[in-house]
């Protein structure tokens, strides 16, 4: 498919970007490391929510409740004294058990109606995590154990984002990818060609929660403090689902994409426009929505761009625009 | 505490019949444009904020207003799909409900911002009371008497309208079957724009009932268009009876959870009720979907 | 017992409508049998009853000895039962290789290792006549090339029963004749075949055994030759007048 020197080429770049993102803590102040910070777990976000939303095709708004159940469950750990490797370890348990328990009847809706009915998963952990005051301390949030571990977190939410993109390029060329685009294709032809899909949706969303409730629980580990608005908000939950919109859902590029241009974006413009942020999403998703469903990797020049340096894998998803 | 009870339950009641209202309103112009409108919840939000300033500013009836509020969001929903969804409209299934879902929920979102952003306080409830009236030693309140009676009045006139008019007949051939309809001259997007227009006024007219009872936020919304959902689930779609119903369940239920585990929780349980059906009764209460 | 499939006593009905009443059909080894009857007749729905797409309300289906009609469509496929659908439905944004590879992997007891699986997809493409365009998307390919993707991707699944629906309709009779070939390659490597068909030419020429439908009902079973002369089929399928239409207009 590509030829030798633009993979050459490309590998170059992932290289010199690496080492470039490695030397960062010595090179820059801890402002910008809280910005790639936030970069890597919006991108850990968009990739790992691409899984179900874009290789299966079932858009699920509700992606960040992973994340928040991560963050409290890290956060509840931490205070009970638990290291942070068992908190997470725990923390992603809880949040693949929360997976599959309303995977399996939520996974009875399709289209637009699973998005509406994940979507109200998001105020449905809002209003469990104000109502459990004992165990989240309400809508005041909950600190954890203080001390600066900005520099390892930024190594962890780094190595996190890479390893779920290395995740997501890896399910598309497996045989379980092939499951889930043929579910996004026709799920009742899927199973009629022996793919047992309800099962094999489950799992999906199952694999889309570890990345999410583990960079949840960072993010709590790194900030020491979260509260319903901040993990349940509805910042968190869309940022990411619009980025990997924006860039272009089903393709391992896109979300990178999208989530690059997005946060350049909010740097440009929220710094300068402090309040309306969320109109300015609304305004973004509505654009998208009606110019490019596709997103940005499907625009053709830039289609053609990554076609060439061989990152274009299901790209033809949205073939019309 | 029976007397409490009661009270709460012809609460319940009042809110289901506001929530199937404008449930039907999601449900036909789903039906209609195969497109969920993730902003409906808003329209009901926005109705009860403009019949609010209504009666604060020009001391408009509530009752009157619900009448009113029908014509100007009707207008606004037939604008609302022109600009947005019409474009989409033609789109292949995978991209039209990728474009729809990021369409409405931006608008939502848009909308809820905004909104908060010119009105930032809450408004409780419309300050417009009648004489109570006593029933056999219970007293009811004649306003919410009335309020139910309206609800019903305007659900039968619109049962009626749809069982009789051109639009109401080409509502329910397009819902069956879009292609057949489009063969036999039903002009599509003009039946599209005005159920749309329609829906949307019917949540508006329903958010008038909901200020004069109810606490209204910028932010109830999206929560909202959750809560339709569970109804249309519930009752089916399509169907008017159907989501009067499945409203009144929705209703009783959060009546019934507020009081014996206290208003924080009865958010909770259209969630919860979506779920249950989901898992015992996929095809909904009714049947058919 | 040599048949393959059986069903005895099938019904459904669909809420008031009975679109298959007491279907009893025995399908044996190696055979083509071809089903016909008027739109709307049930055929398709017996289809996916024995696909496992929908449950029989009453009656049972017996496939190799088993009985299938309580199990999920993929179970069934798992068995040996493959299906192409009356409006082709392929995986649109999928390549014809990625069509074919679904069937291989997913389709059988046991997957094939990877290089095995795209090797035998390239060959069942090949077969059909599709090697040259694998790595086309199948919604890029024109109506016939669906067709045979849907009929490779039936093939992938190692199927020892193939339910073909109405594969030769809207295909020109070069196509046509191309298709008829194809399905006899199938025959030939052991498949046993069940086909829905309108186009008699085609069901005279493959069909060993014909089976006509009229309103869920079964009205007919034997040879081909027999079947279209028995004068309630004319009445019902053909209508009254001329057995000389290759195509009548049901």
């Amino acid at each position: 498919m590509n030829n030798g020197r633009t993979s050459t080429i490309l590998y170059v770049c992932i290289i010199l970007l690496t080492a470039f993102l490695a030397a960062l803590p010595w090179l820059l102040v801890s402002y910008a490391l809280v910005w790639f910070f936030l970069f890597a777990v919006y991108l850990t976000l968009a990739v790992s929510y691409d899984i179900v939303g874009g290789y299966m095709g079932y858009m699920n708004l509700g992606h960040s409740t992973f994340f928040g159940l991560g963050a409290y469950s890290t956060a509840i750990l931490l205070n009970h004294g638990l290291g942070l490797a068992p908190s997470l370890g725990v923390a992603v348990l809880v949040a693949a058990a929360f997976a599959l328990l309303v995977g399996y009847p939520l996974f009875r809706l399709r289209g637009a109606y699973f998005s509406l009915a994940t979507f109200g998963l998001i105020s449905l952990m809002g209003i469990l995590s104000n109502n459990l005051r004992d165990l989240t301390g309400g809508s005041g949030g909950i600190s954890t154990p203080s001390g600066d571990h900005s520099v390892a977190a930024y190594y962890f939410s780094l190595i996190l984002a890479a390893g779920t993109i290395v995740l997501s390029h890896r399910l598309a060329r497996s045989k379980f990818g092939l499951a889930l685009f043929s579910i996004r294709e026709d799920e009742e032809v899927a199973r009629a060609f022996g793919i047992p899909t309800t099962l094999y949706k489950c799992v999906a969303l199952l694999v889309s929660s570890v990345p999410a409730s583990l960079i949840g629980g960072i993010y709590v580990w790194n900030m020491t403090y979260i509260s319903p608005s901040s993990v349940f908000g509805l910042e968190i939950a869309l940022s990411p689902i619009v980025m990997a919109m924006l860039g272009g859902t089903g393709t391992i590029i896109g979300p990178v994409v999208g989530v690059a241009f997005l946060t350049a974006l909010q740097e440009l413009l929220w710094t300068k426009i402090p309040y309306l942020h969320l109109t300015m999403y609304g305004i973004t998703m509505v654009l998208v929505g009606l110019f490019m469903p596709g997103g940005l990797v499907r625009i053709s020049w830039v289609r053609s761009l990554v076609s060439r340096l061989g990152l274009a894998e299901q790209i033809d998803y949205f073939k019309a625009t | 505490m029976a007397i409490d009870l009661i009270q709460l339950l012809v609460g319940g009641l009042l809110l289901g019949g506001i929530y199937g209202l404008a449930a039907f309103g999601l449900s036909i112009s789903f039906g209609v444009l195969n497109v969920l409108n993730l902003a409906h919840g808003e329209f009901l939000m926005l109705g009860s904020l403009a019949s609010y300033a209504a009666f604060v500013g020009l001391g408009v009836n509530p009752f009157l207003s619900a009448v009113l509020i029908i014509p100007p969001f009707v207008l606004i929903g037939v604008g609302f799909y022109s600009l947005l969804l019409k474009p989409i409209s033609e789109k292949p299934p995978h991209q039209l409900l990728v474009a729809s879902i990021l369409v409405t929920l931006g608008s939502s979102l848009a909308i809820e911002d905004l909104t908060s952003f010119f009105w930032d306080r809450p408004v409780t409830g419309i300050p417009y009371s009648l004489p109570a009236i006593e029933f056999s030693g219970i007293v009811v309140s004649s306003l919410r008497l009335l309020i139910l009676l309206f609800i019903c009045a305007l659900a039968v006139s619109l049962q009626i309208y749809l069982k009789k008019t051109f639009l109401g007949r080409a509502i329910r051939a397009v819902t069956q079957c879009r292609d057949g309809a489009k063969v036999v001259g039903i002009p599509i997007s003009h039946v599209s724009a005005l159920t749309f227009g329609l829906g949307v006024a019917l949540a508006a007219s329903a958010g008038v009932f909901y200020v004069t009872l109810f606490t209204v936020t910028p932010t109830m919304g999206i929560p909202l268009t959750v809560k339709y959902l569970c109804v249309v689930v519930l009752g089916g779609l399509g169907s008017l009876v159907g989501s009067v119903v499945g409203g009144i369940i929705l209703g009783l239920a959060e009546a019934l959870t507020a009081y014996y585990l206290g208003a924080e929780w009865s958010h909770c349980i259209a969630f919860v009720l979506l779920i249950a059906i989901l898992i015992i009764k996929p095809e909904g209460l009714f049947g058919t979907r | 017992m040599s048949n393959l499939l059986e069903c005895r006593n099938v019904c459904k009905s669909f809420g008031g409508l009975q679109a298959l009443a007491k279907i009893d059909l025995r399908v044996s080894r190696g055979e083509i049998l071809g089903i016909i009857g008027p739109n709307g007749a049930g055929k398709t729905t017996l289809f996916n009853i024995i696909s496992g797409a929908l449950s029989p309300t009453k009656g049972s289906v017996v496939f190799n000895g088993q009985e299938i009609s309580k199990l999920r469509a993929n179970r069934i496929c798992r068995l040996g039962v493959a299906r192409t659908y009356q409006l082709v439905r392929p995986f649109s944004s999928l390549s014809a290789l990625e069509n074919v590879l679904v069937g291989i992997c997913f389709g059988r007891p046991d997957a094939p290792s990877r290089e095995k699986r795209v090797k035998e997809a390239l060959a069942i493409l090949t077969f059909v006549g599709l090697g040259a365009k694998a790595n086309q998307a199948a919604e890029d390919l024109t109506l016939v090339e669906k067709k045979h993707l849907e009929i490779a991707r039936a093939l992938a699944t190692n199927p020892q029963l193939v339910l073909l629906d109405e594969v030769v309709s809207g295909l020109t009779p070069t196509e046509t004749s191309h298709l008829v070939n194809t399905i006899r390659g199938i025959q030939q490597r052991g498949v046993t075949i069940i086909m829905i068909e309108h186009v008699l030419k085609v069901v005279m020429e493959l069909c060993q055994r014909v089976v006509v439908l009229n309103y869920g009902l079964q009205i007919a079973n034997g040879l081909p030759t027999e079947v279209i002369k028995n004068p309630e089929v004319i009445e019902a399928y053909l209508g009254a007048e001329s057995l000389n239409e290759d195509e009548p207009s049901a």
